[in-house]
């Protein structure tokens, strides 16, 4: 008697929480939708509005960071899920060997007007067949307060291990690009790196360890430039200065004359999207002038837009320094691309120097 | 139970292997120093977050329900929870302003001459160890306050018929009963403590690495959930020994 | 000796709470911040953000999303807790240690790894992603700490009172619900309390198990991929401000209905 009136009971509540959760979840998608796996600079509205008007459609955005979690997302959805995705230019391989995307008409894509290095065909070209366009780029370099430091130091990546800069420093927590980074400062090349490098290029990341005050994410290491706790940030660039140019003309960035770490994001489509018509209509509005100038001056971050033809007004070209592309382009290296296992102990000497005391 | 059994199986396959188990994942930890030097870091600040958080929640769960009067108790509870109301990450970037070398704090221990320089809270173990106790502190008020009003207050007239005066009655009576709420707020700051990404990734700067950290770190860009787990295993464990611990105490007091 | 004893204990509580506020306080202030940085030095007062927060509908359909799955998962949360702490506390059922612990177990685990299982789970199931999968997964993880809490607050005291009822001829569910329930309002109210905070800033499950529908916390957490932002602090402030009405009217009822 008493164990049914408790389970009575608890029948009760289970049925009438799931019924109102039932309610609030009934909103089924409509068929017309797109449906797109994206970083934050695609979710800002005035980038999509435009296209939503135009066709009549629905784009629904879901955000990630990383690839491994854009993958895991993939991996854990229905086939039809997803129709869109963007992607580090240099992990398309990774998702092509899945045998998640489909291939790209070349005809119908702007590929004759992107800047020729940021094609990426190593990384967008798998067995000559195109799976990604690239859509925006820009730099892993110095980004700085023009203020506070001089700028002509900037120029050299020595100062960022010079006690001169002690205590004075950020570095940006993305193992690729700062190990990408440390190598240059070295001399080595971001594309021939191999394991027999790492002990040289650690060295370099504990040195600059020493020198920072911390190592953050966007927002972190962002806050500590803007609020004066640091006055350089290792492995900022333009997507953390150009937006912020207007509040805050101190914030500058500089590609040193050992050069830079190119960094590039591509859209790809999904083989099993139930919508590719429309996907491959969204990736030419992206790449087109239009979209290309919203996308590059994108609330949540700044970056070159990969079509030389963007619209964007002289302001936003001075901030972005389009203008100079063709000199920082030519001392700009690839991010490094490592193999599986050459990637785990890149990450394993990252996990080392935040370690290091 | 499903998903503690896929993690089990998924911790001894390798990141992109052919499905063959073995210790390696298990192995990694231990051969990497900077492995163990984050479950070290772990543990560390958590047993000083819990320590404090109890040190600070004790005596403010007692005012609140012996001092404040019985009708506003529920109010005061309230203005203890509210502002916890506001989003974890943007009140950890709260605190990130507040500690700054220019924030409140330093503003203030400067301005009144009580440091000549500012200190570095923000971006170090202090400002990981501080976002966590302002939430345990909260936490604890909770669990303990829950506790004190479960009180028969017969038990301290009791006491004091018995001639002991408020100390002793606080210690030999009062204490002993509250531990079971003591332990319980002390083993959820301990799980969720060990547990958390959030306050250390914000407010620590990364200038030391905790367990969790290192877990998202395998899965942000690699994908390499088997590591993830194997490292989420082992966390595992050092939380079920903190519960048996905990366990035993909480036993020893009901017989 | 008394009024000092008095003072000190005064300024302690005055001192957590203002320990509690403060970074409330900071961010309340910088959600008024004219410029579009919430950094010192303060340029406002400006109310700019929160137009600009109420203007978007992906942040408020997310604001009564959050709501919804809180107060529903943490009344289930709560309700299964209590009987099944009552059940425990209650009733000699055989191994009643192993399945205490198996209660707990989810405790331990971090809700990376249980928004992971849960997501493979309903995967396989076929089950969509959505909100109340989300409000599930926000079960999953409050019960074990509302069976915790208010298991270790039954004592012998309720059992006395209860036994006490019982005699007197009570049913069983007249005893629940006039006397264990009434008697352990401290416990319940201070595990539903908590459900609701941590339900309502749960990130990982939610981000995991639902899609285009999405709570708060993912929101915020996109929006704070393009750094900080007064738009953060504006929602934060709005939250704030709307649970302290909240609370007020709360008390207020309850205070009147006391009196009548």
């Amino acid at each position: 008697m008493n164990k049914l009136a408790n389970l009575k009971n608890i029948a009760r509540a289970a049925g009438l929480g799931s019924a109102a959760l039932a309610l609030i979840s009934a909103s089924p998608a409509l068929a017309k939708d797109l449906n797109a796996l994206i970083w934050c600079d695609h979710a800002d509205p005035a980038l999509l509005q435009p296209f939503e008007e135009a066709n009549g459609i629905k784009v629904n955005v879901k955000e990630f960071e990383g690839t491994g979690a854009g993958l895991a997302i993939v991996e854990q959805s229905q086939p039809g899920d997803w129709d869109v995705m963007v992607i580090d230019s240099i992990d398309i391989p990774r998702g092509v060997e899945k045998g998640l995307f489909e291939p790209l008409p070349e005809d119908q894509l702007p590929f004759g007007d992107l800047f020729a290095e940021v094609k990426m065909d190593g990384a967008t070209m798998v067995d000559g067949k195109r799976y990604g366009i690239t859509e925006k780029f820009g730099y892993n370099t110095i980004g700085f307060n023009n203020t506070k430091v001089d700028p002509a130091d900037m120029q050299s990546m020595a100062s960022l291990t010079d006690d001169k800069y002690m205590g004075r420093i950020a570095i940006y927590d993305y193992y690729l690009p700062v190990i990408g980074m440390a190598a240059m400062s070295i001399g080595k090349k971001t594309a021939e790196l191999t394991e027999a490098d790492l002990p040289a290029i650690k060295d370099v990341l504990l040195k600059m360890k020493a020198n920072a005050k911390l190592v953050g994410e966007v927002v972190a290491s962002q806050t500590a430039l803007a609020t004066g706790e640091v006055d350089i940030l290792v492995g900022g660039g333009e997507w953390v200065t150009a937006g912020l140019a207007k509040e805050n003309p101190a914030l500058d960035f500089s590609i040193p004359q050992e050069g830079a770490v190119l960094w590039s994001q591509s859209l790809a489509m999904f083989a099993d999207s139930e919508n590719k018509e429309m996907a491959l209509k969204f990736i030419q509005y992206i790449m087109s002038p239009e979209g290309q100038a919203r996308l590059a001056t994108s609330s949540c971050y700044w970056g070159m837009p990969a079509n030389t033809k963007a619209a964007l007004s002289d302001d936003e070209k001075k901030a972005l320094r389009f203008d100079e592309q063709p000199e920082f382009l030519a001392r700009a290296q690839s991010y490094p691309s490592p193999d599986a296992d050459l990637d785990k102990k890149m990450q394993d000497v990252w996990t080392e120097m935040l370690q290091a005391q | 139970m499903l998903p503690f059994v896929a993690m089990g199986v998924l911790s001894f396959m390798q990141h992109g292997g052919d499905g063959s188990a073995s210790f390696d994942n298990y192995r990694q930890f231990f051969d990497n120093p900077s492995y163990w030097r984050a479950m070290v870091n772990s543990l560390e600040v958590t047993l000083t977050v819990t320590a404090i958080s109890v040190l600070l929640a004790y005596p403010f769960a007692w005012i609140l329900a012996e001092v404040v009067p019985l009708r506003l108790q529920r109010l005061a509870l309230m203005l203890a929870v509210l502002p916890f109301w506001t989003s974890y990450v943007v009140r950890s970037y709260s605190w990130l302003l507040v500690l700054s070398e220019n924030g409140v704090v330093n503003k203030a221990l400067t301005g009144s001459g009580l440091l000549s320089d500012p200190v570095q809270l923000a971006n170090s173990r202090a400002g990981t160890v501080i976002g966590f106790v302002h939430f345990f502190v909260m936490l604890l008020t909770l669990t303990i306050f829950a506790n004190l009003k479960q009180l028969s207050p017969s038990y301290r007239k009791a006491a004091a018929d018995l001639g002991a005066g408020p100390l002793r009655t606080f210690l030999h009576v009062i204490l002993p009963l509250t531990l079971p709420g003591i332990m319980v707020g002390a083993f959820l700051t301990f799980v969720l403590c060990i547990g958390d990404y959030i306050t250390p990734q914000i407010l620590g700067g990364n200038n030391e690495l905790l367990m969790p950290q290192l877990i998202m770190m395998q899965i942000g860009r690699r994908g390499d959930f088997p590591l993830a787990s194997a490292l989420a295993i082992i966390l595992m464990v050092v939380v079920t020994i903190a519960y048996l611990f905990c366990a035993r105490w909480l036993k020893l007091e009901r017989s | 000796m008394r009024v000092l004893g008095k003072l000190l204990v005064a300024i302690y509580g005055l001192a957590v709470y203002a320990f509690i506020f403060l970074p409330v306080v900071v961010l309340v202030l910088f959600s008024l911040q004219a410029t579009s940085f919430p950094i010192p030095p303060f340029t406002g007062p400006s109310l700019r953000w929160y137009e600009a927060v109420l203007g978007d509908t992906r942040l408020t359909s997310a604001l009564v999303n959050s709501v919804m799955v809180a107060v529903i998962s943490s009344a289930l949360a709560v309700g299964l807790g209590f009987l099944s702490a009552w059940g425990f506390a209650r009733y000699h059922l055989p191994r009643a240690a192993l399945l205490r612990g198996l209660i707990t177990l989810p405790l331990t685990v971090s809700y990376l790894i249980i928004g992971m299982g849960i997501l493979i789970l309903f995967n396989t199931a076929g089950i969509p992603k959505s909100l109340a999968a989300a409000g599930i997964g926000h079960v999953v993880i409050n019960l074990p700490l509302c069976f915790a809490i208010i298991y270790s607050q039954m004592g012998d005291n309720q059992v006395n009172l209860e036994r006490a009822a019982r005699d007197l001829g009570a049913p069983e569910w007249k005893v629940l619900f006039l006397i264990s329930v009434p008697v352990m309002w401290p416990a319940i109210f201070a595990s539903f309390f908590l459900s609701m905070t941590f339900s309502w800033d749960e990130f990982v499950i939610s981000f995991l198990l639902t899609r285009f529908d999405t709570t708060l916390p993912v929101e915020i957490w996109n929006l704070l991929r393009s750094g900080l932002n007064p738009r953060t602090n504006a929602i934060g402030s709005l939250v704030f401000g709307v649970s302290v009405v909240l609370a007020i009217l709360f008390e207020l009822i309850l205070l009147r209905r006391n009196r009548a």
